[in-house]
C-alpha cells in the first residue's frame, strides 16, 4: 500500500546532527521533531530522573531566549509544542503553519548550542518542584500509582538501565544540582546525538538551507557509550505485596520479555491482544465477561532498545481475592498455549492493527515522531510498510509458541492491596 | 549578537477555509452535518442522542449512563459479544459514552466497511434487546466504578463542583450516579429511559470522511430510517439556588497533594460574549503562558500545571479553575489564585490581547487536521447550534472583539461569586485559611455538607 510508503531525505551536517525532510503538502503545516538519544536508561542510581528535569530546563530558555519565551514564540506563530521523555530517549516536538518554520529552527538550535550560559539556580529550583509535584500528582496521589515504579525496580536486574522509573525518585530529584544539569547537556545534547525530523508542506532544499543556517555552528563534543543491558530471565518468582489507599485489591503480573523489534516482540503484542484487547477477548470474556470476578482486565508487551517485559493486570470485584484471578489468568495462558487461537481471532487483531495504522497517519505531528521513531530503532525512517508487516506474518501458531514460553518463565506478581483501616 | 540568533519574523500571513459543510435533515428529524476529506480512507462519525444524565439527575442518577452499557449488550437478535466481534472484524472503533446531555456513539471506520460498521450501530440504537442476564453484570461493573471513585481526588473534586456551583439544577448530579441511586435500577427502568429518550429528532450525526456526502446521506436513510420522532416535548425545570459559602473541603487525610476546583456558573454559550470571554481566558489561564500559569508553576512551583476555561454544557456553562497542588502550598495556592482573578478588575494589556488575538487566528489551522478533530468540530455546530459558516466567519468575529468588551468579562469574572473546592489531607492546611479569616465547609464525596 502505498498510503506506508513515505518518500524523505536524510542529511548528515558536519557536526553529526542527522537531519530527516518528509514532503506532504495536504495541509499548509510544518511539524518540527528531534530525537536526542539520551533517556532515563541513560542516568545512574542517585541521580534518577535527571534525562527528565533536563526536558524541564530546555523549556526554561536559551542565551537568547528568555524564559517563558520558548512557549510564547512558539504559540505566537500560531503554533502547539511540548517534549517527553522516555527510558531510551527524550523528544522536542513543534507543529505550527508551515510560514513559520524558522521559528522553531531558531529556537531549537538556540537551546542545543546556546543553554548552558542561560541556567541558573532559580530556575533549577523553580523546576525541580514543579517536577516534585508532577510525580505527586501522576504517581504518589494516584490510586495504584506506584505500581510501574515498583515492577521495574524488582524486576529488571540491579543496575539494569530500566530498573528505575523515567520520572526519578523524589530524593534524587531534589538532590540536583546546576553542576549536574550542566554535566548532563555537556555529555547528551551534542548534535551527533540527535536526529531531527521536519515535515510537511516544505520546499526540501530550502528547508535543508535553513537547518544549516541555524544548526551548523553548534560544535559537537564526544559522548558516553550506551549503558550496557544484558538479556536476563528471573531464577525464580518475586512476590510483592504493596498496601496502598485503594478500595480494591489489584493484581500485576510481569515476565521478562525481549527488546524492541527482536524476534517475537510482535508476537507478544499480537498475544496482549488476543489475551485483552477486546470484549470478547480470552482474559476479558472470562473474568470480566462470565465470572465477573474481576473490574478490568489488560496485558501489554513493553519494549524498549535495552529491554521488554509482558504484563497483566487485573482488579479484582470486592469479595473477591487476587489468587482466584490468577489461577483464571493462568488457566487461559494455559488455553492458549495448548490449544492455540483461532483464525477469526487472530484476524480481528490484525484487523485493528491495520485500521490503527491508518489512522496514526492523519497528525502530521505524529508522522514526523513515526519517522524519527523508526529511524532510532531501525535506522531507517520509511519502515511503516515494514513495521505493518512484521504483525501481519504473525501467524496462529507463533502465538501459540510465546504464549507457551510465557507460561514456562519466572515472573514477578505484585499485590497491591488496601490498606487496613 | 550573533544576527543568527535573533528571532526570525513569520512573513505572509495564511489564509484558511474550511471546506463545504454539508447539512441534512431527515423527515424524522434525523440532522447530520458532514465534512468530506479525502486524505485517508477513514469516515469518522459521533452520533449523539439527547438522552444524557439530565434527564435522569433529579430521579434515577445514573439511569442515562446505565443505559449506555446495556444498549450495546445484545441487538437485533446478536448477542453482546457477536456484535462487539462484528465490529472489532471490521477494524472498526466503536465506543459509547454518556455525558450530562447526550449518549454518544462514536465510530471510526475503513471507508470500504462503513456500510456493514453503520448496519451493526443501526441494530445498537433501533434495536436493542436489553438481557437481563448482560444488566446484572452492567449494573454491578458500575457500582464498582462508583466505589472506586474514593481512590481518584481528581473524580471527588470534579462531582463535588458540580453539585456545589449546581445545587439542585439538574447539572448537578454525576453522570454515572450514586451508588444507592444506581442500586435501585430496574432493567425496565432502562428500556422505559430506552424507548422515551432514543428519538430521531433528539440525535443528529457529525461525520468526516473520504466518500460523498451523498453516499453518507444514503447509507444513514437506509439504516435509519425506521428511528422514530418524539410524540411530545421534555422541558426540564432550569433553576438555580447558590450557596452562600465559599470554601469546601472533602478531607481525604492520606493525600499528598490538594486537588483544587474554583469556579462559577457563568452562562450558556451565545454569540455576543463567546470571542470575549474566549479571549480573557486565553489570557488568564487558558494555555501554557497564562497568568495562571505563570503565577503558581513557572513562578512558584506549587504545580505542574493550571489551567482555566469556560466550559459549555447544552443549557448551561460554567467557568472553571482546575489544579492539584502539594499540601503544604494550598493556602499559597489559593491566594494566588484569589490574586490573579482580583487583578482581572484591571482589565487585561493590549500586549496580551494582541498575543491572544495573533496565537489564536495562527493556530486557528490546527484545529481542523484529524478526523476526530473534524467530528468534534461539527459536534459543536450542532450541539450548540452555531451557524454552518460559524467557523469561516470565526476569525472575523475573533478578531472584531475590543479591548473594552474584554475587560467588561474581565470585570465580571473578577467579581463573581467563585466557590473553591479543595480534596485534601484537610488537617494540614486548615489552620492557614481559618487564620486568614476563610470558614471551611467539610462535604462528603457527594458534595453535601457534613
Amino acid at each position: 500500500m502505498s498510503l506506508f510508503n513515505l518518500t524523505y531525505t536524510k542529511t548528515i551536517l558536519e557536526n553529526g546532527l542527522e537531519v530527516i525532510l518528509h514532503r506532504d503538502d495536504s495541509l499548509p503545516l510544518v511539524a518540527v521533531n528531534i530525537w536526542y538519544k539520551v533517556g532515563s536508561a541513560n542516568e545512574r542510581k542517585g541521580k534518577t530522573g535527571l534525562a527528565h528535569l533536563f526536558e524541564h530546563m530546555m523549556f526554561q530558555g536559551s542565551e537568547n531566549v528568555p524564559k517563558e519565551m520558548h512557549f510564547k514564540y512558539i504559540q505566537e506563530a500560531g503554533g502547539i509544542l511540548n517534549g517527553s521523555t522516555s527510558f531510551d530517549r527524550t523528544n522536542y516536538y513543534e507543529k505550527l503553519p508551515s510560514n513559520a518554520i524558522e521559528i522553531p529552527l531558531w529556537l531549537e538550535s538556540d537551546r542545543m548550542g546556546f543553554l548552558l550560559n542561560a541556567l541558573d539556580e532559580e530556575k533549577l529550583e523553580n523546576q525541580k518542584s514543579v517536577v516534585i509535584n508532577e510525580r505527586l500528582e501522576r504517581y504518589d496521589n494516584q490510586p495504584y500509582g506506584l505500581a510501574w515504579e515498583i515492577i521495574v525496580k524488582n524486576l529488571f536486574p540491579e543496575n539494569h538501565p530500566y530498573s528505575w522509573p523515567t520520572i526519578g525518585f523524589k530524593e534524587d530529584i531534589e538532590s540536583f544540582t546546576l553542576e549536574d544539569v550542566r554535566s548532563f547537556f555537556k555529555s547528551f545534547y551534542s548534535p551527533s546525538n540527535a536526529t531531527l525530523v521536519v515535515a510537511g508542506d516544505i520546499d526540501q532544499s530550502e528547508t535543508l538551507a535553513l537547518v544549516r543556517k541555524y544548526f551548523n555552528e553548534i560544535p559537537s563534543y564526544e559522548t558516553p557509550a550506551p549503558p550496557a543491558s544484558v538479556d536476563f530471565q528471573l531464577s525464580e518468582n518475586i512476590f510483592i505485596e504493596h498496601r496502598d489507599n485503594v478500595q480494591l485489591p489489584r493484581l500485576y503480573l510481569a515476565f521478562p520479555t525481549v527488546k524492541s523489534y527482536q524476534p517475537k516482540d510482535a508476537e507478544f503484542e499480537i498475544l496482549s491482544d488476543i489475551l485483552s484487547g477486546s470484549k470478547n477477548s480470552r482474559l476479558n470474556k472470562r473474568l470480566v465477561f462470565d465470572e465477573q470476578i474481576a473490574q478490568d482486565v489488560s496485558a501489554f508487551q513493553f519494549s524498549g532498545k535495552y529491554g521488554g517485559m509482558f504484563m497483566i493486570v487485573s482488579t479484582a470485584k470486592p469479595g473477591i481475592k487476587i489468587s482466584e484471578l490468577k489461577e483464571k489468568i493462568f488457566e487461559e495462558l494455559s488455553s492458549v498455549s495448548s490449544n492455540g487461537i483461532t483464525e477469526t481471532e487472530l484476524t480481528k487483531t490484525r484487523n485493528g492493527i491495520k485500521s490503527n495504522f491508518i489512522a496514526s497517519m492523519q497528525n502530521l505531528d505524529n508522522i514526523a515522531d513515526h519517522l524519527n521513531h523508526y529511524n532510532f530503532y531501525l535506522n531507517e525512517p520509511n519502515s511503516f510498510e515494514w513495521d505493518i508487516n512484521r504483525y501481519m506474518s504473525v501467524q496462529t501458531e507463533n502465538v501459540k509458541d510465546v504464549c507457551y514460553e510465557l507460561l514456562n518463565k519466572k515472573y514477578l506478581e505484585l499485590n497491591i492491596t488496601p490498606k487496613e483501616n | 549578537m550573533n544576527s543568527l540568533r535573533t528571532k526570525p519574523e513569520i512573513r505572509n500571513e495564511l489564509k484558511f477555509q474550511l471546506g463545504n459543510i454539508f447539512v441534512k435533515e431527515f423527515p424524522n428529524g434525523l440532522k447530520i452535518l458532514y465534512l468530506q476529506k479525502d486524505k485517508l480512507p477513514l469516515v469518522r462519525l459521533n452520533f449523539f442522542i439527547e438522552s444524557g444524565s439530565k434527564f435522569d439527575s433529579l430521579s434515577f442518577p445514573g439511569l442515562a449512563r446505565l443505559t449506555a452499557a446495556m444498549i450495546d449488550e445484545g441487538a437485533g437478535g446478536l448477542t453482546s459479544l457477536e456484535l462487539s466481534d462484528g465490529f472489532d472484524l471490521l477494524g472498526t472503533d466503536f465506543k459509547i459514552s454518556t455525558d450530562n446531555d447526550f449518549i454518544v456513539f462514536s465510530l471510526q471506520s475503513l471507508a470500504e466497511n462503513i456500510g456493514r460498521s453503520l448496519e451493526l450501530l443501526s441494530l445498537v440504537i433501533l434495536k436493542p434487546d436489553f438481557p437481563l442476564a448482560e444488566f446484572e453484570r452492567e449494573k454491578k461493573k458500575l457500582l464498582v466504578n462508583i466505589l472506586q471513585l474514593k481512590d481518584d481526588p481528581e473524580r471527588i473534586a470534579d462531582q463535588i463542583f458540580d453539585k456545589i456551583i449546581y445545587q439542585n439544577h439538574y447539572y448537578s448530579l454525576p453522570v454515572s450516579g450514586y451508588s444507592d441511586s444506581v442500586e435501585k435500577i430496574t432493567l425496565q427502568d432502562i428500556k422505559n429511559f430506552y424507548t422515551n429518550s432514543f428519538k430521531a429528532d433528539r440525535s443528529f450525526l457529525a461525520a468526516a470522511g473520504n466518500i460523498t456526502p451523498e453516499e453518507f446521506y444514503q447509507l444513514i436513510e437506509k439504516y435509519f430510517q425506521n428511528f422514530v420522532p418524539s410524540a411530545s416535548k421534555v422541558i426540564l425545570p432550569d433553576k438555580l439556588n447558590p450557596s452562600d459559602k465559599k470554601v469546601f473541603v472533602y478531607n481525604k487525610p492520606e493525600s499528598v497533594q490538594t486537588e483544587i476546583r474554583a469556579g462559577y456558573v457563568s452562562g450558556k454559550r451565545n454569540m455576543k460574549d463567546f470571542f470575549a470571554k474566549h479571549l480573557l481566558n486565553t489570557i488568564f489561564g487558558g494555555q501554557f503562558n497564562s497568568r495562571l500559569n505563570s503565577n503558581l508553576r513557572e513562578r512558584n512551583g506549587y504545580t505542574y500545571g493550571v489551567s482555566s476555561q469556560f466550559a459549555y454544557l447544552k443549557d448551561s456553562g460554567y467557568f472553571l479553575i482546575s489544579t492539584s497542588v502539594n499540601t503544604e502550598n494550598t493556602f499559597p495556592a489559593i491566594k494566588e489564585i484569589l490574586n490573579e482573578l482580583y487583578k482581572l478588575n484591571d482589565g487585561v494589556t493590549t500586549d496580551e490581547l494582541t498575543f491572544a488575538k495573533t496565537s489564536l487566528t495562527r493556530k486557528f489551522p490546527l484545529n481542523f487536521e484529524t478526523y476526530r478533530q473534524l467530528t468534534s468540530n461539527l459536534s459543536a455546530l450542532a450541539i450548540q447550534n452555531l451557524p454552518v459558516d460559524y467557523f469561516n466567519s470565526y476569525l472575523k468575529n475573533l478578531n472584531a472583539v475590543s479591548i473594552d468588551e474584554v475587560n467588561s468579562e474581565a470585570e465580571r469574572l473578577s467579581q463573581a461569586d467563585i466557590k473553591i473546592i479543595l480534596v485534601g489531607n484537610k488537617d494540614l492546611f486548615a489552620d492557614e485559611f481559618l487564620k486568614n479569616g476563610y470558614e471551611l465547609v467539610e462535604v462528603d464525596e457527594k458534595g453535601n455538607e457534613k
